[in-house]
């Protein structure tokens, strides 16, 4: 018997050695791969160290490290960097936090009530960004704005507030309007994922008499650290890249208070033109969405032990 | 049975022939057709759209040669639409264009100059500065003035009158404006005191850059000072002064104070002449009523000049293009027949023709009345060319981000200004 278990492997080891590196199966994916994302990766990144711009039509020069010399030095490429920051992950903290809560609370509701209320919940994910935009810039308007009526007729405050129009408010301002249309992503995988809790740990811990806090700390949150990790991840990779909402409610503005990496490209590249150092930019975004897509592999493999 | 089968078949080659024939006819027909590709956002505002329809119509109709293809495209998405297509080999034949848009596709070199088409005559009836700014450094015309639509210093009379000011005498200067927003703002809360366009875009530059002029403050281009300057501090100043006070609303663009002033809820509008149409669309006001409330005059000034910009639009043809004659009958169409100037210029578009004499006694009358004659007879005259090109864009986003920054925070403006200074083209 031992003697047949070595022999099975010692035929295997020769066959496992002898298989290609490459399946030739996999070969037009990789070409379809290399057309649809190696071809504009490797051009900006051939195009990031080249003074080139659109409106120049004469050949484009060669400049070497000149463009991620000037990045260095451009303060505006770091508030850009430090907005995206702060826009990406409190955005995404809160609102999965919020989802989380709002999740919590709505899980023992059954019947008709509770399709009703996740409905409700469930309707800022539907609606498109470029309308949440809108819909918050008029909300927020200085004079006229919902926002600033409601405040001023409760009495709360003695002058409209300028939401979008004050550096120091502007940005916290678009994130709410991000983060009430992020919220029902993670309340609907919050929901699924409790729904998924097996009714016999919840039992045990009843039996165990676990209180409301120790049932969510010990029982529930363990249980939904992975979804919800993950999850955050995939929202941090899509509000790294989001456009629309800012572009549509400030502009980027005022000054450069809400202006992200992608602002910041966009108008390098479609104001000015300067299809080099926007190219620039754009490959130091692209090292740090795929640094964070390697922490969402990482977090899938986890998921799967 | 075989004579029958004989008949059909003749029958057959006989439609088949016919067939072909009319398909070759038709083909040879469509081949003397030709078609002009027109870009242009007048056919993507609903205001205009009905307007510059009708004018390619009639087009159409006393060219039956000649195809106008409207392809409609958004005012702040036509410069980089047209640049990309005229870097891959596909740009229109015509395009619409205004402002520092034109310089920039100018300066890609792909535009066709087009000295060698107009003719002395119609050289002779255009407006005197109509082309200034239209011309590369050889002095070759790379666009025709299709219209002008300068901006002017709206005022309302009635809001004016009720803060105890004289509706007839309009502020002058700096100091006289600052007087009357403070009236204004006590008298009528509800009033938005001053609108203009305080949002980070080439355009918004071109309509602030009349009011930095009036302090004496030259940013960039021939002749700048920089962003350092004292004149730029002190109308740095004045807009943050004016911001705290409630005075101005920012952030919105000049579009989305129209209807408010149309509603009687905007004391003092920095416009173009189109206002008029657009207040008059949006209300229903007759032109009695409009002059009742409204009048329009030059910038107030401060330590400089009084300047305006030119806001008009442009016509553009590509050198690509495979019909130029046909596609300079149709800009010349569009820039100088009675029926354009009727149907779309001075009606939809509000703006002035950019000839002298349309040749016609009614639209001669129709551009005889107030607002247009202040315009040609009081504005136009100080119409200052701006520095306009790649670095005026470039420009654009450091200034009029610290002129947000001036306006909606509290960081000094010594700091604004340097970091202004730091961010402009070197």
């Amino acid at each position: 018997m031992t003697a047949d278990v070595i022999t099975t492997n010692a035929r295997a080891r020769p066959r496992a050695r002898r298989e290609p590196w490459l399946d030739w199966m996999v070969l037009p994916t990789l070409i379809v791969m290399a057309v649809v994302v190696g071809y504009p990766v490797v051009y900006t990144i051939l195009l990031s160290v080249q003074d080139y711009n659109l409106l120049d039509f004469t050949p484009a020069n060669y400049v070497g490290a000149q463009n991620y010399a000037k990045l260095a030095a451009d303060s505006v490429f770091w508030q850009s960097l430090l907005n995206t920051a702060i826009y990406t992950f409190g955005s995404v903290g809160i609102a999965a936090l919020l989802g989380l809560v709002l999740a919590l609370l709505t899980e023992n509701l059954g019947g008709a009530r509770f399709r009703a209320v996740r409905t409700l919940l469930l309707m800022p994910w539907a609606v498109p960004f470029v309308v949440v935009a809108f819909l918050f810039r008029y909300m927020y308007l200085q004079n006229g704005g919902i926002i600033n009526a409601v405040l001023l007729w409760a009495g709360i405050i003695n002058d409209p507030v300028p939401w979008l129009n004050s550096a120091m408010l502007a940005l916290p301002a678009v994130m709410v309007a991000n983060i009430w249309a992020m919220a029902p992503f993670f309340f609907l995988l919050v929901s699924a994922a409790l729904s998924a809790i097996p009714n016999e740990v919840i039992e045990s811990a009843r039996v165990d008499r676990a209180g409301t806090w120790g049932m969510i700390w010990h029982i529930k949150l363990p249980f939904l650290r992975n979804p919800l990790l993950i999850s955050s991840l995939l929202m941090v990779i899509s509000n790294f890249n989001d456009f629309a909402k800012i572009w549509a409610m400030t502009q980027g503005g005022p000054g450069y208070s809400t202006s992200t990496l992608v602002i910041y490209v966009y108008r390098l590249a479609f104001e000015s033109f300067e299809f080099g150092y926007a190219s620039a930019v754009g490959v130091i975004w692209l090292v740090m969405l795929m640094a964070l897509a390697w922490l969402y592999m990482r977090a899938l493999r986890m998921e799967k032990r | 049975m075989i004579r029958n089968r004989k008949s059909v078949l003749k029958l057959l080659a006989a439609v088949s022939v016919a067939g072909i024939a009319a398909g070759m006819a038709v083909t040879a027909s469509a081949q003397e057709k030709i078609t002009i590709t027109f870009a242009n956002w007048a056919a993507a505002e609903g205001t205009t759209k009905p307007g510059i329809e009708k004018v390619i119509a009639d087009f159409e109709a006393a060219n039956p040669d000649i195809d106008i293809v409207s392809e409609a495209i958004s005012f702040s998405e036509i410069a980089r639409q047209l640049v990309l297509r005229a870097r891959s080999g596909n740009p229109p034949d015509v395009a619409q264009i205004a402002g520092n848009d034109t310089v920039l596709l100018g300066s890609t070199g792909a535009l066709e100059p087009l000295d060698s088409y107009v003719s002395d005559e119609l050289a002779a009836n255009l407006k005197s500065g109509a082309d200034a700014g239209l011309r590369d450094k050889d002095g070759s015309l790379f666009a025709f003035p299709w219209n002008q639509s300068p901006a002017g210093f709206w005022y309302n009379k009635k809001i004016m009158e009720q803060a105890g000011l004289d509706p007839e005498n309009p502020p002058r200067t700096i100091d006289e404006l600052n007087e009357a927003l403070a009236a204004i703002k006590s008298s009528q809360p509800d009033v938005i005191p001053l609108a203009i366009d305080t949002t980070n875009r080439p355009f918004a530059l071109s309509s602030n850059w009349p009011w930095m002029q009036s302090f004496g403050a030259v940013p960039v281009g021939e002749g700048a000072t920089g962003a350092e300057s004292e004149e730029m501090k002190a109308y740095l100043n004045w807009m943050r002064e004016i911001a705290q006070a409630g005075y101005i609303d920012p952030g919105r663009r000049i579009g989305e104070f129209r209807p408010l002033a149309a509603q009687g809820n905007v004391a003092f509008i920095w416009d173009q002449v189109l206002l008029k149409g657009v207040m008059q669309a949006a209300s229903g006001m007759s032109d009695e009523e409009f002059y009742e409330t409204w009048g329009v005059t030059t910038l107030p000034v401060g330590g400089g000049k009084a300047t305006t910009f030119e806001g008009g639009h442009q016509l553009i043809m590509f050198s690509a293009s495979k019909n130029k004659e046909a596609a300079w009958k149709f800009i010349e169409y569009l820039a100088t027949s009675p029926d354009t100037i009727a149907n779309y210029t001075t009606s939809v578009n509000s703006s002035l023709p950019s000839i002298k004499s349309t040749g016609n006694a009614e639209l001669d009358e129709v551009l005889s009345a107030p607002v247009f004659k202040a315009f040609s007879e009081e504005i136009i005259p100080t119409l200052a060319p701006q520095p306009y090109g790649p670095e005026f864009a470039a420009a654009a986003t450091a200034v009029m981000a610290g002129v947000q920054e001036a306006v909606t925070g509290t960081k000094p403006i010594d700091e604004i200004a340097a970091s202004i200074q730091q961010q402009l083209p070197q």
